[in-house]
């Protein structure tokens, strides 16, 4: 079949190891702490080929925490490019279906040259989940644990080899550079993969669709008595804004170095704080609770749908993970389901 | 092709450096800056700029000039936060940073042959102005228009000669305060006390409102009451923005950016979001 080829699982590390030579290499690695984080690759062997979901989601290697947006001065101003060429091994298929959805949204319209420079110099290299996490449910959403479009290489482990699937021209370029260490795909590789595929549908936990919720939201089935409820839980860390792989928000400073220059940087924000929508005068605009949670709900159950034809949630269980009040997407949904 | 957008990405977040041609104090807190106006910039009453002074910020401001009329571009600023302190600090000669025109425009082209009512309070009067300059250039298009402008007390009235003027070419002019002091020879009460004393035809008049949350709310609501169709009851909504361009979400009100998809709504959309809420 066009565009899958086989990798022998001895052969992988070499192969990033010749993709780390003009490109910086990221992947998942364990913290001192035990957590899943994204990092550049020191020492490939160091690569989790087989975890839970990091935390951050790689999204901030494309819209980092903090960013220098340009430079000022008394003269004017200056920006540089961000032009380092990226590849970006190991990501999750939840993150790649929230990565297509971060591009339609920083692309169309209005181009955030931020964004896409980095995007364009991207390469992602995907796992298809063969075992998901207990707070997973990308299966209700059809955005993982495999995908059929969207990634530029998606890898499906199958034991001793790898069945590697290009999505993208990106993705074709950097397997055909190194054409000698794939092979043509036999029918047992298909056969295994679906195997594969199969095995992890059936891993879930959690099995949520958001349309019910949607349905219900729009036809005013649900009352305000209910996002009190969750509103009452929320601490105001914003922790589900800032591993959320779909939230964009960002907030905007200037930072003086000296007395005529300084920097414009731009840092993630989070509408689950009072200030973020503080107009002149200190008016504030969602002053309550209960309305900066039905915005972040509505905006990804309701907006996202109507604008973008998806779910501004693809089910990677990050919210769950992190939210001490227990009031995630998945347990919002469940309780409406 | 290819270059020519990549010229515009750019220009996405990083402002024009303009020079301040004069600054002109209206009232205590309130001065009116004129800016050079840079080559091929083009805006249209009801677009606003990101106004941007190094090291304390940028913050959204309405156009209060027009286009066809003037060659600078004049901002009215009050002085409430750090930026715009910061930005009263400036003279003359000083610069800034400008990105835009951004957002929609009112839509004027629709009230051809019709009333205008144009209802501003406080320093709401700023984005009308625009418009008021550019409708009264071409009176002979509409039918009668008039002004209601609400302010705090007489030393807070803005651009009192230029309204005066639109008064004597022939626009009907109602000036209100809350608080009186002498000497005024106006008004005095709420604006939404004045709707109903427009001579005009309330069922195909277009309305054009700008001023606190509150008043854009009450007037609204009253003019739709007296039979005013929602689509021709116009305002213009300030929020937060960091960004202007619909991107960094602090201006997202349930489903709709103010910055890109207005500033200007109309009451049919406005009693979808962001007001309608408690």
């Amino acid at each position: 079949m066009k565009g899958h080829f086989v990798l022998n699982r001895a052969h992988l590390s070499y192969w990033l190891r010749q993709l780390r030579k003009d490109a910086d290499l990221i992947g998942p690695l364990r913290s001192t702490d035990g957590d899943i984080i994204f990092s550049s690759i020191e020492n490939i062997h160091d690569i989790e080929l087989d975890c839970p979901a990091s935390i951050p989601s790689p999204k901030e290697f494309i819209f980092p925490q903090k960013e220098e947006m340009f430079r000022f001065s008394d003269k004017g101003v200056s920006s540089k490019s961000n032009g380092e060429r990226r590849v970006i091994f190991g990501v999750r298929s939840c993150d790649i279906s929230a990565i297509a959805l971060l591009d339609r949204f920083y692309g169309e319209l209005y181009e955030d040259s931020f964004y896409m420079d980095r995007r364009r110099n991207t390469v992602f290299i995907s796992i298809a989940c063969n075992t998901p996490d207990p707070t997973c449910f990308c299966i209700g959403l059809g955005t993982g644990p495999f995908l059929k479009s969207g990634f530029d290489i998606q890898l499906t482990d199958l034991g001793n080899r790898y069945l590697v699937q290009a999505g993208s021209g990106e993705g074709l370029k950097i397997i055909r550079r190194f054409r000698h260490l794939f092979q043509k795909p036999e029918k047992t590789d298909f056969d295994d993969q679906y195997e594969a595929m199969l095995s992890s549908q059936s891993g879930f936990e959690k099995r949520i669709t958001l349309e019910t919720v949607r349905q219900k939201i729009i036809t005013a089935k649900v009352e305000d008595s209910f996002w009190e409820s969750v509103a009452l839980r929320c601490f105001q860390c914003g922790g589900c804004v800032y591993e959320c792989p779909l939230c964009t928000c960002f907030n905007v400073v200037d930072w003086k170095e000296d007395k005529d220059k300084g920097v414009r940087m731009r840092l993630w924000d989070t509408c689950m704080f009072k200030g973020f929508t503080k107009m002149a005068g200190n008016v504030l605009p969602a002053e309550k609770q209960i309305m900066r949670t039905k915005r972040w709900y509505f905006h990804k159950l309701l907006y996202y749908p109507e604008q973008f034809g998806k779910f501004g949630c693809v089910g990677c269980g990050r919210c769950t993970i992190t939210c001490p009040g227990r009031i995630d997407m998945a347990a919002v949904a469940n309780k409406l389901d | 092709m290819k270059n020519k957008n990549r010229q515009n990405r750019k220009g996405l977040y990083l402002p024009a450096k303009v020079e301040i041609l004069d600054v002109v104090d209206m009232t205590s807190d309130v001065k009116l800056f004129k800016l050079e106006r840079p080559k091929s910039f083009y805006y249209s009453p009801g677009q606003f700029l990101m106004v941007s002074v190094w090291g304390a910020g940028e913050v959204p401001i309405s156009i209060t000039s027009t286009h066809e009329i003037r060659k600078d571009i004049e901002l009215c600023i009050r002085k409430v936060g750090a930026v715009t302190s910061a930005l009263h600090s400036l003279t003359a000669g000083d610069y800034l940073g400008i990105r835009g025109p951004l957002g929609n425009r009112f839509p004027f082209e629709e009230a051809f042959g019709k009333d205008i009512l144009f209802v501003a309070g406080g320093i709401g009067i700023a984005p009308l102005r625009s418009l008021i300059n550019l409708v009264s250039e071409q009176k002979e298009k509409f039918g009668k228009i008039a002004l209601i402008y609400g302010s705090r007390n007489p030393s807070e009235v803005l651009f009192l000669d230029e309204i005066l003027r639109w008064r004597d070419e022939g626009i009907d002019v109602y000036l209100t305060v809350d608080v009186k002091t002498d000497p005024w020879k106006y008004s005095t009460g709420l604006v939404t006390e004045h709707l109903s004393k427009q001579r005009i035809s309330f069922k195909t008049c277009h309305s054009y409102i700008c001023g606190p949350h509150v008043m854009i709310k009450a007037v609204m609501r009253d003019l739709s009451l007296m039979g005013m169709p929602a689509e021709n009851i116009i305002t213009t909504l300030e929020a937060h923005m960091k960004c202007g361009v619909g991107k960094c979400g602090h201006c997202y009100t349930d489903g709709k950016y103010v910055c890109t998809d207005g500033p200007v709504f109309n009451y049919t959309e406005i009693k979808q979001f962001g007001m309608s809420n408690p």
